[in-house]
């Protein structure tokens, strides 16, 4: 206990006077709750915003008023376009057709038929026809009301049910996104905030012939592991602790409501995501540390354990693709954790048997690998590449 | 007391075999000062490497104290007090932080740790060092402290891997004193060095190491006899050369 004690302290101050490394390892969690901000702010301008829109019009000198009111709405002619949106524009080819007549025909009182001719099924084009028809119907329907009302009539009439809508939708496709970055950020910030200390403490006390000595000492290379393993995972958790924290209050200077998300980190969201995420830096940390013991030298080791951070940002992304879900997922180390921390952004319950599971499965993974990393470190090959 | 008993080992390549131990045996007796010598490439470091347990020999064991490496190295590192060929310091520690650390590995504590740590450094003539970073001493001083890391829980056997290189002739003397003193109190000393000199004033006994193999061993004196040399150089030189007749 005295060694594993003498071993711990010994860790925790090389890694706290390596200011370096330090830093690079909080630079993760100061750069995301930034980033997170940027994003959102970004997201939400475009939700809310009315982008213009060209549309190519026929006959527009027949309808001034109806250019207006389309003009108020943010729908521009095509002659207007900026010359580096003009290609775009020329190809999503939105064509409004305003007949000769249309002067006559509405003095007349006569139907007038518009064309609006465009891709129906292109995506990016839903919007921009949803608000020509909005703005046409909305026109037609005044110059409908005026007519009513001079002949005397009541345009409530018109009316008799009228429907309120409340939009119960999951987030937008832009939250969704958000919070799976920010899942995805958490689990790297994880996964990657011990990293510097991890192969310090391994690759780099081999390369500065530090640990050969260690080895020759009368201590059981268990506890040495235990010790580096603590040291790193440490880091990492103060990291993701930090940047949830920062998180947090960034998020109080977005209005999230306005794309539909609710997500907020309050003091519950914040210890489920801490439980979810602490077994992940253990795990990372005692991958870090096998992959840097195997490694020749220093660098090797900072590339090898580098392709590490495949792992944390290529499986949420696999489990999205992913239609029907295996059961096993759900309780695997890390896609576990990621499918729980995308509950806990979607603002549904927690599955808190799935939470207990996939911890323990992380935990006896940590547990094994650490135990394969004690075994190695008293095997010759370890001795050899020391020398 | 530290024995050596038929060691064999060799390294094993794509390309080729090394055999670096060749059925290498000796004793290093309490109370005396063992010297190892060979050319390089000998197999001292490898033999020395094979007493700490960090290789295992293919055949043949090791033994200090009665304890066989191998089957509880924990225990037998216990007590050794280490200073391997290839060192490095934890350049982010102080001097004395390092000492600390390893003599708590050693499993002293409080006080008496404090009272030995204060001790081995003023011993060393080292106080002055012993609250700055490591980082950026000389060769000498990181020495030192890789010297005081290893005597400082004043272990019964020594294994000092030349532990004279690099270090200035106040230094060397006061080292070879302290070894002196420690033969005094019955501790077992091996060390290897180039400096035929050096063996020559402080070694009890000296083994000769050559392709592996023990080339001869004896007294400075009985080794000089042996050869027909006056000087330890010569005779080493001599007996290195031919292993004829003296493979004693």
């Amino acid at each position: 206990m005295m060694q594993l004690k003498a071993l711990m302290v010994k860790e925790f101050k090389e890694a706290f006077r390596d200011r370096r490394a330090l830093m690079v390892a909080m630079s993760m969690a100061l750069l995301m709750p930034v980033m997170i901000m940027v994003m959102l702010k970004v997201a939400i301008k475009e939700a809310v915003d009315n982008p213009a829109v060209y549309v190519k019009y026929s006959g527009e000198q027949h309808a001034p008023k109806l250019i207006e009111a389309l003009k108020d709405e943010n729908i521009l002619s095509f002659s207007d376009v900026p010359k580096d949106e003009e290609r775009n524009w020329n190809e999503r080819n939105i064509e409004l057709t305003i007949p000769d007549t249309f002067a006559a025909d509405m003095a007349a009182g006569k139907p007038i038929e518009l064309t609006l001719r465009a891709d129906y099924n292109e995506k990016s084009l839903s919007t921009p026809i949803r608000r020509i028809k909005d703005v046409v119907n909305q026109h037609s329907l005044a110059i409908g009301y005026k007519r009513l009302l001079v002949r005397g009539v009541d345009i409530k009439l018109l009316q008799p049910i009228k429907l309120l809508e409340q939009d119960t939708a999951l987030p937008s496709s832009n939250a969704m996104m958000i919070t799976l970055i920010l899942g995805v950020y958490l689990m790297m910030a994880a996964f990657m905030s011990g990293l510097p200390v991890a192969i310090d403490s391994s690759a780099g006390e081999r390369e500065r012939n530090v640990l050969e000595m260690l080895l020759c000492q009368p201590v059981s290379t268990l506890k040495i592991v235990l010790a580096k393993l603590s040291c790193a995972s440490s880091i990492s958790i103060i990291s993701i602790i930090l940047m949830l924290v920062l998180t947090s209050i960034a998020m109080n200077f977005v209005d999230l409501t306005k794309i539909g998300a609710t997500f907020s980190i309050d003091a519950q969201t914040f210890v489920i995501l801490l439980l979810l995420l602490i077994p992940i830096c253990f795990l990372a940390a005692s991958l870090q540390l096998l992959f840097a013991f195997q490694a020749k030298s220093f660098k090797e080791a900072q590339s090898t354990v580098t392709m590490l951070i495949m792992a944390p940002s290529f499986i949420p992304f696999a489990l999205m693709m992913m239609d029907d879900k295996p059961a096993w997922v759900e309780w695997m180390p890390i896609s576990g954790q990621s499918l729980l921390m995308e509950d806990v952004f979607k603002g549904l319950p927690i599955d808190w048997n799935a939470l207990l599971f996939t911890s323990v499965a992380t935990i006896v993974l940590t547990v094994g690998l650490v135990l394969i990393l004690a075994k190695r470190l008293t095997s010759e090959k370890v001795v050899m590449s020391l020398s | 007391m530290i024995e050596v008993n038929n060691l064999h080992k060799s390294f094993v390549s794509k390309k080729n075999t090394v055999k670096a131990l060749d059925g290498l045996s000796f004793t290093a007796k309490d109370g005396e000062i063992t010297g190892i010598l060979g050319p390089n490439g000998a197999g001292k470091t490898t033999c020395l490497r094979t007493l700490y347990g960090l290789l295992r020999a293919d055949e043949g064991y090791a033994t200090i104290d009665g304890i066989k490496v191998t089957e509880e190295p924990i225990k037998a590192r216990k007590l050794l007090g280490i200073f391997p060929d290839k060192f490095g310091l934890y350049e982010r520690l102080t001097a004395y932080e390092q000492i600390d650390y390893f003599a708590s590995i050693h499993g002293m504590k409080g006080a008496n740790k404090h009272a030995a740590i204060e001790q081995i450094l003023i011993d060393l003539e080292m106080t002055e060092l012993a609250h700055r970073k490591t980082v950026g001493f000389s060769q000498g001083q990181r020495m030192k402290v890789t010297l005081a890391q290893a005597l400082v829980h004043q272990p019964k056997n020594f294994v000092l891997d030349e532990p004279t290189r690099g270090l200035d002739v106040m230094s060397t003397r006061i080292l070879r004193n302290h070894l002196a003193k420690f033969k005094e109190k019955g501790h077992c000393i091996l060390f290897s060095s180039h400096v035929m000199q050096e063996v020559a004033a402080l070694c009890d006994r000296v083994i000769i190491v050559s392709n592996g193999k023990l080339a001869a061993q004896g007294t400075p004196q009985e080794l000089c006899d042996l050869a027909g040399e006056k000087q330890l150089e010569e005779a080493f030189v001599k007996l290195i050369g031919s292993d004829e007749g003296v493979a004693a």
